[in-house]
């Protein structure tokens, strides 16, 4: 039993994230400079968040009569969750006052939803992931459509509402059948039944409902309906959040949960579900972003086929594979955040600029611009030295370790195609002329976010290694 | 069959069939109506099962207040009690091997499980035993809940704003 002290250093995260929502509404209610105060007040409470979690990485412990851990990989997620959603809310302080009025429950929202997915990864509980994820979503359907006078923003905020209310209905009847089975909502004892219990066709019908459930929030193929509509409605910043906090909350809800199914121990029953649901998802995302012309459709489309590498990496079902799926993971956040945070800083008033058209000749205009955008996608594509080629190497291996070397296969035949749309951009911003006469004024914030989030790519592709073997070393 | 089952089925029935109406119905006022029942049947299962807190509730919350809120909403709003609906059917196909995948899957693990049947022993009122484990056990869980309503509650405000 630790002391109450301890306790309370180990959820600081979760305290300072909790407390500075409330902070910020009140800074909001009072405060007429509040749009100046409050993009920065965020951006500290994340930093200070994220680095804390840094800080405590080794002082694992399960606190609130074991609703909640911390410490170890949970503290991973809180990190990768805190920096991106720091990155985001960087980027936000000039494109926001683009996009339209401002609006204060923007900083608001961001920080609930951080809160709730720090909330999924620490979870021991069933109560916790549902709470958590209703917490995330209900802040991403208000954020998704914070621009009420927009008609393609209104459309996003109710697809994604009526589509995330039925993904959440699934997993409800999932955890209520695990329930059922196991007599039991914490996660713990789910683990220690799991294997008595997966001859139970009651037990395995649960927790498919719950894995749809949730392959509706990561994206992955059959469940994919939304996520362009939903990317390209709202506004750019918030659809960046989306598609890298949103994607790793939901896997690390999976990872927790059924992590027993991924440590080796156990044999992996959901294998064939998670490998052909991966395998559609890679391709079908890869090919048909190569048709697109809207750049935010283009990476909703990229997004679904990373959901499919990163779905390899659990279908391997070691821990080397979930090792490999949590670099991914913080991997493609930094990367796929650059990717948006560019296309934020392109776009004009009233959505301009999105097509591809307008990237052609870039390089001569704004050199640095292009320069990062190049980096970003050649990290997208899986192209070394890059923190994109060592994510898909860690689960392309973890496969061929569980002897699933054609899974590995289809996913580098896979990104063998996405290079194809990826380095189309890089070739239109160097080798053509420009087509249209952009003129942008490029904010000073929102390029900082844009660097500091390809350093943080940079230097992951530098030493992976270092962070493989920290995420390993912590989930055994 | 007993009186017990009886008034299982009685419920069920009434949930299912006033829930496929609400959905098939064309007048938006109907669909709210039979909403009605559809809450009222979960109700009735809810006591059956001995839950008589949130049997309660469910009347309270849903049939009592939501479901009033829901009436007030359609007929203070201007002219859209004389909307039709537009209900049609897109993606046939897809959607029927989803539903015909969902419901084997459902059937195989109903008919494959071995069913516990237990003696129905008095119920004892539960409201006491939720209030101690709302504040010890899952105390996080219901302050979460707090914060989860003052956030549906701010979104809700930010989309109706000017």
């Amino acid at each position: 039993m630790l002391n109450n002290f301890q306790e309370f250093y180990n959820i600081i995260p979760i305290l300072l994230i909790g407390a500075g929502f409330l902070i910020s509404l009140l800074i909001e209610m009072y405060f007429k400079k509040s749009d100046v105060i409050l993009p920065w007040f965020t951006i500290l409470i994340f930093l200070a968040a994220g680095f804390h979690a840094l800080y405590a990485v080794n002082s694992v412990s399960v606190i609130f009569q074991n609703m909640l851990a911390t410490g170890g990989i949970v503290n991973i997620f809180y990190i990768i969750f805190t920096f991106g959603a720091a990155i985001v809310a960087l980027l936000s302080i000039d494109y926001i006052k683009k996009y339209g009025t401002y609006f204060g429950e923007y900083y608001i929202l961001l920080q609930t939803s951080i809160l709730g997915m720090m909330l999924m990864a620490g979870a021991k509980d069933l109560f916790m992931i549902f709470l958590g994820l209703e917490l995330m979503s209900v802040s991403f359907y208000s954020l998704a459509g914070l621009n009420r006078k927009r008609l393609k923003a209104n459309e996003a905020s109710l697809k994604y509402f009526l589509l995330g209310a039925f993904a959440t209905g699934f997993i409800v009847y999932g955890i209520a059948l695990i329930y059922g089975t196991v007599h039991s909502t914490s996660i713990d004892m789910i683990a220690s039944r799991f294997y008595e219990l997966s001859s139970d066709k009651l037990f395995i019908a649960g927790i498919l409902l719950f894995l749809i459930g949730f392959s509706f929030k990561i994206a992955a193929f059959p469940f994919h309906m939304w996520v362009p509509d939903v990317y390209e409605g709202s506004p750019t910043t918030i659809a960046g959040l989306f598609s890298t906090g949103g994607k790793a909350a939901a896997f690390s809800a999976i990872i927790v949960t059924l992590g027993v199914l991924f440590t080796g121990r156990i044999g992996n029953i959901l294998m064939p579900y998670l490998a052909v649901i991966s395998v559609l998802s890679m391709f079908y995302g890869s090919i048909v972003a190569i048709s697109q012309d809207n750049i935010k459709r283009m990476l909703a489309y990229s997004s679904i086929s990373h959901a499919g590498y990163l779905l390899i990496g659990l279908a391997a079902g070691n821990s080397f594979g979930v090792a490999g799926v949590i670099f991914y993971l913080a991997s493609y956040t930094f990367m796929n955040l650059g990717a948006f945070g560019i296309v934020a800083l392109i776009e004009g008033k009233d959505e301009s600029n999105l097509t591809l058209k307008s990237f052609s000749g870039l390089a001569s205009r704004y050199p640095l611009l292009a320069a990062l955008f190049s980096i970003i996608m050649f990290s997208l594509a899986g192209i070394p030295p890059f923190a994109g080629f060592f994510g898909k190497y860690y689960v392309f291996i973890a496969a061929i370790k569980s002897n699933l070397t054609w899974l590995a296969i289809l996913g580098v035949l896979s990104s063998v195609i996405s290079v194809y749309f990826y380095l189309r951009i890089v070739v239109l911003m160097y080798f053509k002329d420009a087509e249209t006469d952009l003129k942008i004024d490029v904010s000073k914030t929102g390029l900082a976010a844009v660097i500091i989030s390809v350093l943080l790519v940079i230097i992951i592709g530098i030493a992976p290694g270092t962070i493989i073997d920290l995420i390993a070393f912590f989930f055994k | 069959m007993n009186i017990y089952d009886i008034v299982f089925y009685l419920f069920a029935a009434i949930t299912v069939l006033s829930a496929f109406f609400v959905v098939t119905t064309r007048n938006i006022v109907y669909s709210a109506y039979y909403l009605l029942f559809t809450f009222f049947g979960v109700a009735g299962i809810y006591v059956l099962l001995g839950a008589d807190f949130i049997a309660m509730v469910q009347l309270i919350v849903y049939v009592g207040g939501i479901l009033i809120l829901i009436l007030f909403g359609v007929m203070l709003t201007n002219k859209i009690t004389s909307v039709e609906i537009k209900t049609g059917s897109v993606q046939v196909v897809p959607a029927a091997v989803g539903v015909a995948l969902l419901a084997g899957i459902l059937m195989a693990s109903m008919v494959d499980t071995k069913w516990r049947s237990v003696e129905t022993a008095m119920p004892s009122a539960t409201t006491q035993g939720i209030g101690m484990l709302l504040i010890q056990q899952y105390a996080i869980v219901f302050e979460l809940l707090g914060i989860l309503l003052l956030i549906a509650l701010i979104g809700a405000a930010s989309m109706a704003r000017k």
